[in-house]
């Protein structure tokens, strides 16, 4: 299979990796980047367990070729947050206990980011249609929506300091 | 209740921000040197033999290393569920699969795999196996598939055709006497779909073979213990040599993987062993529907004897289950549904029968509530009926009826404690029941409100074996591991187990770390399933931490000069109790004993009671009678669980339940065509609720402490969706007055229902 070079920036930084293409970027970013942070529930953009930000909008990276991030900037869960300093999402999704068996965890968050790095005040149905394609079979998605209210809050203060 | 500092706090989650970093490993995500990809090849058919398999094309192709099939693999039958290897003499285990059969027996069923380099060869090499089918006459009903003219699926069963393991009879009282006193005998019969348990990890595991023989798995198994034991078995190593274990994490389980993850093991393991190299076997979400266990699809017929005063003199029911194509949990699935069934009002004359039956669809197995929430959409639908009919209030009839302590039931456990009581007050409450009926009925949108309760268990036992075991290791710095084999499958586990192990030590939470679902790091527990592990294991590592307490406060009571029976461990520290400046250090103890030879070691062993936890839940819905939409506008789960060592958790678990239940009640089946194939295999199909099908929530925690817990804890993990289609259809049934005897409540069935009555 011919191969070729994806260049891309990936969680700030720039990455060459060859890649197929017929490989999605979800491939690319769990088999040959080593960033098993981003999930596959099934393969065709019908869970967002693979949700990455991709030049500001959330995308299903299993349905996208990786070739199709060719100079994009590229976002992934592994890139948001340290242990010293947690995302905010990061932050409330651990307090508000908004993490069960965690698989859907990184692509749920990264739906809200996507969503809060837009609109730091959004309503309880802005939030809902965020991650409306995010499935999540363990919290019955309560206290998720209730640790996205309380980031974008976290990040509305910060954003007035 | 003793005053705790630990256990009942909201303290922060072990495995969370591990999982909140994409740090958290799950078996999808291992990764070995020369490791190859497994993919399997199914049936297209619903029952076939095989005349002829050619592999060769599959084993010539470039980058494959290994091709599997009924013919280079044991002929040893098996079970996938851990029932095998806990069924209770003189019942014996139903072992009806091989790793792969030359008869297969559903559309799905295993026929071959192959590993090779990269997935992409793995799925070219499977193209490349010729199999020659002779298609053999097949069933999809149960009730079709005890008729004489039925195809055999797997010979002759000794309890009827195509009845797997035995039929369960319960009886107590004289149920005929009891129909006689009633003023009113209601019957009725349900039909119940198949339900999903659709984890957002699909089936895995990992296999390697050691040069030395020795094989490890990872993978997504609920029961890493039972799991080791049913795969050395197939593959005839000694149980010592095979270990098991999650990699830690599990993308949830609801069930689908109590014993193996599917056949995800044994076939990782048959091409391990083959190639010589790891491979990994991961199941697509589509093999993941329809190749692994779903809830029981049946039909459940409850008949009741009542007094015209709402008074229940005789129950009698019956449950017959689809076990699909294999037993998997079908023989204890009928019993659990029975049992769940009686216990939950008192009624001196009870009696039930039930069974499965198999048929050529995806096998029916363990799904949260396993049996209970068939059993309480019938029971919970049919009380509602008899409130109707006798002018009663359906919280009236239920509190008339409902278990108490003391009653007499069906089940080998005494009820110790209830909170029924205190659930459906405070969930009325909720959802301001007063206004039932009252509430202003729109032309074309109508409310209503409904309630169901229910109970549940804390453990497997009497339905199959149950114990547990732990081990606390102090280090000499005073900090703790704990040794457990139970998972973490989201549930919240690890984090309870460790705060009950920190109450009990008297030490700070931060100081606990848990090694856990690793055969070969953690002593024998037969995993997460039947809402037991904060009881059961709980009550296991309770054990343990006493047992090196005890350890500790007699090395130090020597040192202290003190009466052990007068010291105790608080803050990390030991003290005297009536001196509290004589203490010392628990580091400075645990130092101490290493130097003088001597590590504090408990071991916790304990086979557990049973108890049952109380749930009510109560639905408000508006239905669109233009459309038939069933717009759930709010749902209330009040549960008695005994304690909540972390309400969050439990709060959680709950939401987590109800919103299953939304589906279970709604929307959510899996359908066949008359091919046997499966309609609904992906989430695109299968319509499981997203956030935007959420109501508002409310999770109620009634705490009747329970007194065989040290905690005082019962089972939580399932009680969530017991109750909540029955709640629902209740609330469907006063918004407009139609009775549906069959779930999910569709759109479509509701539209088609308020237009037969239109023309009624």
């Amino acid at each position: 299979m011919a191969k070729t070079v994806l260049k891309m920036i990936l969680n700030g930084k720039p990455v060459e990796r060859l890649v197929s293409f017929d490989d999605t970027l979800l491939d690319a970013l769990r088999e040959d980047l080593g960033l098993t942070g981003t999930k596959k529930g099934c393969g065709k953009g019908e869970c967002g367990a693979c949700t990455i930000i991709m030049n500001g909008k959330a995308v299903n990276s299993c349905i996208v070729p990786a070739l199709q991030a060719m100079d994009a900037a590229v976002e992934t869960i592994e890139g948001i947050g340290t242990v010293e300093k947690l995302h905010p999402l990061q932050e409330t999704f651990v307090d508000y206990g908004a993490i069960q068996c965690g698989f859907c965890t990184p692509g749920m968050i990264m739906s809200a980011k996507a969503l809060l790095d837009k609109n730091v005040v959004p309503s309880r149905e802005e939030i809902k249609e965020a991650i409306a394609g995010n499935v999540c079979r363990c919290t019955g998605y309560l206290k998720i929506e209730e640790a996205i209210m309380a980031a974008a809050e976290m990040m509305q203060s910060q954003q007035g300091k | 209740m003793k005053k705790t500092s630990i256990v009942g706090k909201n303290v922060r989650k072990l495995d969370s921000v591990e999982k909140a970093m994409g740090a958290a490993t799950f078996t999808t995500d291992i990764s070995l040197p020369h490791m190859l990809y497994g993919k399997v090849l199914r049936s297209p058919y619903p029952h076939a033999k095989i005349i002829n398999i050619d592999t060769s094309e599959a084993e010539k192709h470039p980058g494959v290393e290994a091709v599997v099939c009924y013919k280079n693999t044991p002929r040893v039958k098996f079970n996938t569920s851990a029932t095998s290897t806990f069924t209770i003499p003189p019942l014996q285990p139903v072992e009806d699969q091989y790793v792969f059969d030359s008869v297969v027996r559903y559309v799905g069923d295993e026929v071959a795999a192959v590993a090779a380099e990269s997935m992409e060869i793995a799925e070219q090499a499977i193209k490349l196996i010729k199999v020659e089918y002779e298609e053999l006459p097949a069933v999809f009903d149960p009730l079709e598939a005890m008729k004489t003219e039925a195809p055999l699926l797997h010979g002759q069963c000794k309890e009827g055709r195509n009845i797997p393991g035995e039929k369960i009879h319960m009886e107590m009282g004289d149920v005929e006497k009891g129909f006689e006193e009633a003023d009113e005998v209601f019957e009725h019969t349900f039909k119940l779909p198949v339900q999903k348990q659709a984890q957002m990890e699909t089936q895995a595991a990992v296999a390697k073979v050691g040069v030395d023989g020795r094989v490890t798995i990872w993978s997504t198994t609920q029961t890493p213990h039972p799991s080791q034991r049913i795969l050395a078995t197939i593959f005839g190593l000694p149980y010592s040599k095979v270990r098991v274990l999650n990699p830690p994490y599990i993308g949830g389980g609801f069930g689908v993987r109590i014993g193996l993850s599917a056949k995800a093991e044994p076939i990782a393991m048959a091409l391990a062993m083959q190639a010589k190299k790891p491979v990994k076997v991961v199941y697509d979400r589509k093999e993941d529907f329809i190749a692994s266990d779903t809830r029981h699809s049946g039909y459940v017929t409850v008949k009741t004897g009542v007094k015209k005063d709402g008074t229940f003199t005789a129950r009698k029911m019956r449950g017959l289950l689809n076990a699909g194509a294999y037993c998997s949990w079908s023989a204890e699935t009928p019993g659990v549904l029975g049992a769940m069934g009686l216990s939950v009002y008192r009624c001196a004359n009870q009696m039930y029968d039930g069974h499965s039956v198999y048929t050529n669809t995806t096998p029916g197995g363990a799904m949260r509530g396993f049996g209970n929430p068939q059993a309480m959409f019938a029971i919970e639908s049919q009380v509602d009926i008899i409130a109707e009919k006798l002018g009663l209030d359906p919280l009236d009839i239920r509190m008339k009826n409902m278990m108490k302590p003391g009653d007499q039931w069906v089940l080998p456990y005494k009820c110790q404690s209830s909170g029924l009581e205190e659930c459906i007050k405070k969930g009325a409450a909720a959802i301001n029941w007063d206004c039932r009926g009252k509430v202003e009925k729109g032309s074309t949108k109508k409310r209503g409100i409904g309630v169901g309760i229910g109970s549940h268990v804390s453990n497997a036992w009497p339905f199959c074996g149950d114990y547990s075991n732990a081990y606390i290791t102090i280090h000499q710095d005073g900090s703790v591991l704990l040794a457990t084999g139970v998972p973490d499958m989201g549930t919240g586990t690890i984090t309870t187990l460790a705060q009950m192990a920190a109450e009990t030590l008297g030490i700070s939470f931060d100081k606990v770390s848990v090694t856990f679902a690793d055969t070969e790091s953690t002593p024998f527990d037969i995993g997460s399933h039947a809402s037991r592990t904060c009881y059961a294991s709980g009550i296991a590592v309770v054990a343990a931490a006493n047992d090196a307490k005890k350890q500790i406060l007699q090395y130090a009571a020597k040192k202290m000069e003190v009466e052990e029976e007068e010291l105790q461990i608080e803050n990390n520290n030991v003290l005297a109790i009536n001196n509290p400046e004589k203490q010392l250090p628990l580091n400075k103890v645990a130092v101490d004993a290493h130097l003088e030879g001597q590590q504090f070691i408990g071991v916790g062993k304990i086979v557990p009671e049973n108890a049952p936890p109380w749930l009510a839940h109560f639905a408000e819905v508006e239905v669109d009678t233009e459309t038939g939409k069933v717009k759930v506008v709010k749902l209330v789960a009040a549960h008695d669980v005994g304690k909540a060592i972390h309400p969050q958790i439990v709060e959680g678990q709950l939401h987590g339940g109800l919103a299953q239940g939304i589906g279970y009640a709604l929307s959510e089946e899996i359908k066949y065509n008359d091919k046997g194939q499966q309609l609904n295999d992906g989430f695109h199909k299968y319509m499981l609720p997203t956030a935007v099908d959420i109501p508002e929530l409310e999770a109620i925690i009634v705490e009747a402490a329970e007194p065989s817990h040290p905690f005082g804890v019962k089972g939580v993990g399932e009680t969530g969706l017991v109750a909540t289609a029955p709640a629902i259809a209740n609330a469907i049934f006063n918004a407009i007055g139609i009775r549906f005897f069959e779930i999910p409540i569709t759109e479509e069935k509701v539209y088609k229902a308020l237009l037969n009555k239109e023309n009624e």
